[in-house]
């Protein structure tokens, strides 16, 4: 048996949201309406240190709430600090905001470095050029390249925003689709750069809807689905509170047919699908199934070759909190 | 006899009769009618082509109602021309040529637009022809409706032209001259809109082009005491003066500027604003 | 690692960009050639045999030709566009979500509009009011009619730029069926537009009358800046309480 285990016990994080007073982003109720439309509605939730992803599909929710956070817009209802602050309001806290927007307009006729150095200059930081220099070799863009920005590729475009959001070296740091453009040595060098800053106690907000690029960037999610708020924690926890949908695990044995007859008749899964060497089960209770099938195939002279769930994955945990709406 | 049938076989084919260029060409000239009316659109878009209907009738409104209050009295030199409705309607018609009028053209490039019509029956000529029908159509609401609503309410006043045919004459006239103006005004605009992607740096041009040489030419016949032959480079006042040399009279500002050099300046003008927008619609990549 | 922004460093900084983002080869030489065109003409004004009264003659001939199209449409090119192409594009978060004020971004927009402005249309001007040899007091009229033209429909402007999609429109709008028609109608209307004042300016200066032009120096002066400041105060409040991007 391999590559399977029970699910851990008990989750870190709280299966409904609650509001941590010394959380550094904090969303308590909010609701954003823009006339008839309501793009957020009642959210709570509340972020610390490390890297979050925010999950959802096209048109969930995902900017307007990074807006509402950024204070760019204000909540229709419901309280936000960050940091401690209304970004809206409090001057000093803006300065410890980093914002990668998903829109794709910079100031064109810049370079990179002068735009990044404006950036720099724009957050009081007295060294710009260096501090400019810096990030831009972080991002792996040339600091000299005196080609304005509105003749980069999007690609670059990105890793020039990336690095007027670091330039000041903020707290809290908000990605809106950050990775968009990006090539796959640049996404994982930028993955890299986002868990690097994340243990060093930074809080990073990242949105996406690609769920290959979430499940790199990590295991904690917020998942958002038409405005509202679907689920919060480690993914793979929550594929554990799926309870009303039965897991799906494949066998691969000899006999498959003698040990389906055995699972079924012992009550251990819900349903069978039966291959030449292998059975697709479903079952409620993945514990219970985990304790019994290694028995169960002792005593029917089965070999069991592997036992893999199929389901645990995000894009599962995905589809039933957002698909099934 | 089994009463089986199935309903609705998903996408087909469209098999039927198909309405050709003509069609196309309808069909765009409507959409472009009501895109630059601001029909169908947020009330937003609504507010120029609002004030430009207002502005243009409010004279003639003003002056039937006159008409109608103290008629009797308003004889002679007190009532207007019928071609002088035309220049009280100029204002207006300066708002749509700058601010409605590029809506039709500009639109499309920007959006995406043009090329989707290349893609139908239309060509490039047909396309132009269908935009200038359109600009067309709406500008001659607002020269010709006034001095049409004036005519047609002096006539019901019983104080119109005398008899059918001197009453025709006069509607000829009417006809005739807002004809060449909306053509003049169509052709500059659409002309000089086609320069540029943007709708407000394409009304700004127009501005520009239209009033200020309207401008310029007041400047240097009236202040500088040039000969009014100058004129003829008015893009505005030029199309205007059509009106009165077709009633047989002239206006003060061009009362020694010849006829032919009127049609001459109008030809010009009107040449102008085609040269450019044909010339730039040759060029334009469908992308 | 964030610092204090001053309010100072704040519009020198927005000055800057907005500043660097007007200055785009096409506008430039379009207006320029615009100004081109206006001195040209006031060029062959002069040098006509036929005018009667050189001061008249510039005065009128400053007044139709420069404020009425030049001047205002030449602020509202680059007022419009100093904060409303940042709002309609998005890039004006790159201003907003930072740790300083949010008036010396309205400040620092209209200083880079006024920037660009003046020349474009002072210049011009100043050639025209030689050329049609009106004399030091029409120079004079016309730099300063120039100056509170273009500072006050700057602010304007930029506020507009602020408020409304298309604001370019909508301030074409202005110029033409405002100040072109309402403000026509009467010495009161006049009050309510700017081309009055203007207009009044160089009245004042050059003892020649012009329609709708009556108001004394003073007011001519200090209405305008007023008009200003509340239009750069209205721009502040707008950009603190707006959604941006």
């Amino acid at each position: 048996m391999a590559d399977w285990a029970p699910p851990a016990a008990q989750p870190d994080v709280p299966s409904s949201p609650v509001i941590d007073p010394n959380a550094m982003v904090a969303v308590d109720n909010v609701t954003k309406s823009f006339g008839d439309v309501v793009a957020v509605s009642d959210v709570t939730f509340s972020v610390g240190p490390g890297v979050t992803a925010l999950l959802g599909p096209n048109g969930a929710g995902k900017s307007t709430l990074f807006r509402v956070m950024c204070g760019l817009t204000a909540p229709t209802s419901g309280t936000v600090r960050v940091l401690g602050a209304d970004a809206r309001n409090d001057r000093a806290v803006r300065g410890r905001i980093g914002l990668v927007p998903q829109q794709d307009a910079l100031f064109d006729r810049l370079s990179a470095h002068r735009f990044v150095e404006v950036s720099a200059q724009t957050h009081g930081i007295v060294d710009a050029d260096s501090a400019a220099r810096r990030v831009l070799d972080l991002v792996d863009l040339d600091a000299d390249e005196a080609k304005p920005v509105g003749a980069y590729s999007k690609g670059m475009r990105q890793r020039v925003k990336l690095a007027a959001a670091l330039v000041h070296e903020p707290d809290l740091l908000i990605l809106d689709e950050p990775l968009t453009g990006l090539d796959p040595v640049q996404r994982n060098r930028m993955i890299r750069l986002f868990h690097q800053l994340g243990d060093d106690g930074k809080c990073l907000l990242v949105s996406s809807h690609v769920l290959d690029e979430v499940a790199r960037l990590g295991s904690r999610v917020l998942v958002i689905a038409q405005g509202r708020l679907a689920a919060t924690g480690d993914y793979r926890d929550l594929r554990g509170l799926m309870d009303d949908r039965p897991h799906r695990i494949r066998v691969a044995a000899d006999g498959a047919r003698a040990l389906a007859a055995a699972l079924v008749a012992r009550d251990l899964v819900n349903g069978v699908s039966i291959a030449v060497d292998s059975l697709m089960v479903d079952t409620n209770d993945v514990d219970r199934f985990g304790r019994h099938i290694a028995i169960v195939a002792k005593e029917c002279g089965v070999r069991l070759r592997e036992v893999e769930p199929t389901d645990d994955d995000l894009e599962s945990v995905f589809r039933y909190l957002v698909e099934r709406r | 006899m089994s009463d089986a049938r199935i309903l609705d076989r998903g996408y087909r084919r469209y098999e039927g009769e198909r309405s050709g260029v003509a069609g196309a060409v309808r069909s765009v000239a409507w959409h472009t009618v009501r895109s630059i009316l601001g029909l169908g659109r947020k009330g937003r878009h609504k507010v120029f082509p609002i004030i430009v209907l207002v502005i243009s009738f409010v004279p003639a409104v003003a002056f039937l109602a006159l008409a109608i209050l103290i008629g009797d009295l308003m004889q002679g030199d007190l009532r207007p021309q019928y071609w002088e409705m035309f220049g009280f309607s100029f204002v207006a018609t300066l708002v749509f040529v700058a601010l409605v009028a590029p809506e039709a053209i500009v639109r499309d490039r920007r959006d995406g637009m043009f090329s989707l019509y290349l893609s139908t029956p239309l060509a490039r000529p047909s396309y132009l022809f269908a935009k200038v029908l359109a600009v067309l159509g709406t500008m001659a609401l607002i020269v010709l409706g006034p001095p049409m609503l004036w005519l047609l309410g002096y006539t019901f006043q019983s104080q119109g032209p005398d008899g059918l045919l001197n009453w025709l004459g006069v509607m000829g006239r009417l006809l005739v001259a807002g004809l060449v103006i909306c053509t003049v005004y169509t052709a500059v605009s659409l002309g000089v809109s086609s320069l540029t992607d943007r709708r407000a740096f394409a009304s700004i041009a127009v501005v520009f082009v239209m009033l200020g040489a309207s401008i310029a030419t007041n400047v240097l016949v009236d202040v500088a005491n040039l000969s009014q032959n100058w004129r003829v480079l008015d893009p505005l006042g030029g199309a205007l003066e059509i009106a009165p040399r077709l009633f047989g009279d002239r206006s003060d500002e061009s009362r020694n500027v010849s006829t032919w050099l009127v049609v001459v300046g109008n030809v010009g003008w009107t040449a102008f604003g085609a040269g450019l927008l044909v010339g730039r619609y040759r060029k334009l990549a469908a992308v | 690692m964030s610092g204090v922004v001053t309010p100072v460093r704040a519009i020198q900084l927005s000055y800057g960009i907005v500043l660097r983002q007007l200055i785009t080869r096409g506008r430039l030489a379009a207006l320029l050639l615009v100004g081109a065109v206006v001195a040209a003409i006031a060029i062959a004004v002069g040098a006509s045999d036929n005018r009667t009264d050189p001061v008249e003659t510039g005065v009128r001939l400053i007044s139709d030709l420069g404020f009425t199209t030049l001047v205002p449409i030449v602020a509202l090119v680059f007022a419009s566009a100093a904060l409303g192409d940042m709002r309609e594009d998005g890039t004006l978060v790159y201003l907003w979500l930072r740790p300083m004020d949010r008036w010396p971004i309205a400040v620092g927009a209209w200083l880079a509009s006024i920037t660009l402005s003046l020349p474009l249309t002072l210049v011009p001007l100043v050639v025209s009011a030689v050329a049609v040899d009106g004399g030091s007091d029409l120079v004079r009229a016309t730099v300063l009619a120039g100056v509170i033209g273009v500072v006050a429909y700057s602010a304007l402007f930029v506020l507009l730029g602020l408020l409304l999609k298309n604001s370019i429109v909508w301030g074409l709008g202005y110029i033409l069926i405002w100040e072109g028609i309402v403000a026509a109608f009467g010495s009161f209307a006049a009050k309510l537009a700017i081309r009055g004042y203007t207009r009044s300016i160089l009245t004042s200066l050059t003892d020649i009358n012009l329609d709708l032009g009556d108001l004394s120096l003073p007011v001519a002066v200090i209405v305008p800046l007023v008009v200003a400041a509340v239009a750069l105060v209205l721009a502040a409040v707008r950009l603190h309480a707006m959604d941006v991007a």
